[in-house]
């Protein structure tokens, strides 16, 4: 049986109700699973410990945390990206935060000390926190933090990050540990917050050739994006061999989301959670943890995740909505949700310059080949 | 930005009666490409990479053996910079002189050297893409007040600029490069145009919604 992890306290990592990354995500996805009549049994972590989250962050950032939390006024926090628009202090926040890397931690607890195979949990996913900055609505690296856990069991770690933004603080706390691939697939930093995620970061000292990104050109779709993960996901487990996957499961790459450029279905994140799932049975011995992430369309998001709950369970998508589900929420929202669980075919108007995109997403493939080409060998 | 703050210093300097095999094995051993020569505290020359291979390559039509001295195939006519001079006009000097370097001088004595390289590092440090931030390209009419309007647009909504750089496009124009700190600039660039601002980056969307 799967293990799936969440905690109520989660829900108190909240911006506030204008602030995109919002609770009411989880929400609408835990409404929904019960409205299709799972029973959700939830495995209830403890929050981290200040301990573990200095694992990964400094000192001096962490203090800040605190003191904002407990409504301290920090004169210097914007230098560590903190009380900014993106990220904006609010009581608590340091509780809040290190219930979601308690999450992620317990997530790897289980699957070094209890054998424990599929784990998602629902919540998290903070791939842009670095050791002393609060970024993109992140505080702490929850992913870092539970992939040393990982690592210093002795697993090795394939990370593989789907949102449609870089995922740049799990990359640069883990750059030059040769223990850990990260592969992050995203909309282009030309494009795109943060600005990094180049082909040409490709870790450093004895972990370089370990850190791979795929940019991808904005409006690119389903179809480009399969190709290109075919072309390198198999490829790059292939020459590392690990041991565990992590993936980071934002559903930001979705067409709908309102803060980034990709392309992707419903149907198109169903295949993905499929590929990488049987890339977890090919190369992990089916050893996998998912997190949640970015995703900003109350629309597709709570579907797009839902999906990943029914597949790491071996259920079938249902075609339709739960008719109540759905009237609940449209009300809530104040918009008129889709009757089908998938995106309707075509999903959206067409994109003029399909060709060209996808020639240039299988141009960027080829340099990343050639630059991890001396590293491979 | 001035050449002081990306300069290099002190220099890794030779002297004149060096021969062209030591020069080169500096050049090897520091992995640099440009040597001050100089006598005492004053520059006398400047021998690059390109000047040695030139000089002793077997297509010159005297080749120089590798015991000569670096006298022999130095450039005298020099082109220096003042630490205080903005890293642009360095750049404009290189770029007119076509050349890989500049000795820095300070009161006539050598204090360090730029090469091309510190001005791409300098180019790179300038557009701020070192740190996690978005890209705005806005075309902004050549007009007082209307870079004015732009950055207030942004501070009315608390953003953090990173960096901003602005430059000649039309005889009537100037585009603006900015680094927002925001996840969000997809949607402050449709803000933007509704406030009628001609946004180039991030480009608009050919797939209506």
């Amino acid at each position: 049986m799967p293990s799936v992890i969440y905690h109520p306290a989660y829900r108190t990592y909240s911006f506030g109700n204008d602030h995109p990354f919002s609770p009411l995500r989880v929400d609408m996805m835990l409404d929904l699973l019960e409205a299709l009549g799972q029973r959700v049994e939830m495995v209830e972590p403890e929050p981290a410990s200040r301990e573990e989250i200095l694992g990964v962050h400094s000192e001096d950032y962490v203090r800040r945390v605190e003191e904002l939390s407990a409504g301290v006024e920090v004169p210097d926090c914007q230098v560590f990206g903190l009380g900014t628009p993106d990220t904006p202090a609010f009581p608590g926040m340091d509780e809040a935060a290190r219930w979601l890397v308690g999450g992620a931690l317990h997530g790897a607890r289980l699957i070094c000390e209890h054998g424990a195979k599929r784990v998602l949990q629902l919540g998290g996913g903070l791939h842009h926190a670095q050791k002393s900055l609060a970024s993109g609505f992140c505080i702490y690296n929850d992913l870092a933090i539970a992939i040393n856990r990982l690592t210093s069991h002795g697993f090795s770690v394939a990370y593989v990050d789907i949102d449609v933004h870089h995922g740049d603080g799990v990359q640069q706390i883990l750059y030059e540990d040769r223990r850990v691939m990260t592969i992050s697939l995203h909309e282009s930093g030309k494009f795109l917050f943060p600005g990094s995620g180049n082909i040409h970061e490709l870790g450093s000292g004895i972990a370089r050739g370990l850190k791979l990104n795929l940019p991808l050109q904005p409006f690119t779709e389903g179809e480009s994006y399969l190709e290109l993960f075919e072309q390198v996901l198999p490829v790059a487990l292939s020459h590392f061999r690990p041991s565990v996957l992590v993936v980071q499961a934002g559903a930001d790459a979705h067409f709908a989301d309102p803060l980034a450029d990709l392309m992707l279905t419903t149907q198109d994140f169903e295949v993905i959670f499929r590929r990488l799932l049987e890339l977890a049975d090919a190369f992990t011995a089916g050893r996998v943890l998912f997190t949640l992430g970015g995703g900003y369309s109350p629309d597709a998001v709570p579907r797009i995740w839902a999906i990943l709950y029914l597949l790491v369970h071996d259920l079938p998508v249902p075609r339709e909505l739960p008719e109540g589900w759905r009237s609940r929420w449209s009300t809530a929202l104040a918009t008129e949700l889709p009757k089908t669980f998938h995106d309707p075919v075509p999903a959206y108007a067409d994109v003029l310059n399909r060709q060209e995109i996808a020639h240039r997403n299988r141009q960027m493939v080829q340099r990343l080949f050639e630059a991890t080409r001396e590293y491979w060998s | 930005m001035l050449v002081r703050d990306i300069m290099r210093s002190p220099a890794v300097v030779i002297t004149p009666d060096t021969t062209l095999q030591d020069a080169y094995r500096t050049m090897r051993e520091k992995g640099i490409r440009h040597l001050p020569v100089v006598e005492g505290d004053v520059l006398v020359g400047v021998i690059t990479d390109r000047d040695l291979r030139l000089a002793t390559s077997a297509l010159a039509p005297a080749p120089f053996p590798p015991g000569s001295q670096v006298s022999a195939a130095m450039s005298r006519t020099l082109q220096t910079a003042d630490p205080l001079d903005p890293v642009e006009d360095a750049a404009r000097i290189m770029r007119a002189r076509k050349i890989g370097c500049l000795p820095i001088l300070d009161e006539g004595r050598l204090i360090g050297i730029i090469t091309g390289l510190d001005l791409l590092d300098a180019l790179i440090r300038m557009t701020g893409v070192d740190k996690p931030s978005g890209r705005l390209e806005v075309r902004l009419p050549d007009h007082p007040g209307e870079l004015a309007r732009l950055t207030s647009f942004l501070s009315h909504r608390d953003l953090n600029v990173h960096s901003i750089l602005t430059y000649p496009d039309s005889p009537d124009s100037v585009r603006t490069v900015l680094r927002v700190g925001s996840i969000e600039i997809r949607l402050i660039a449709q803000e933007l145009r509704r406030a009628q601002f001609e946004v180039l980056w991030p480009p608009e969307s050919p797939c209506p919604r």
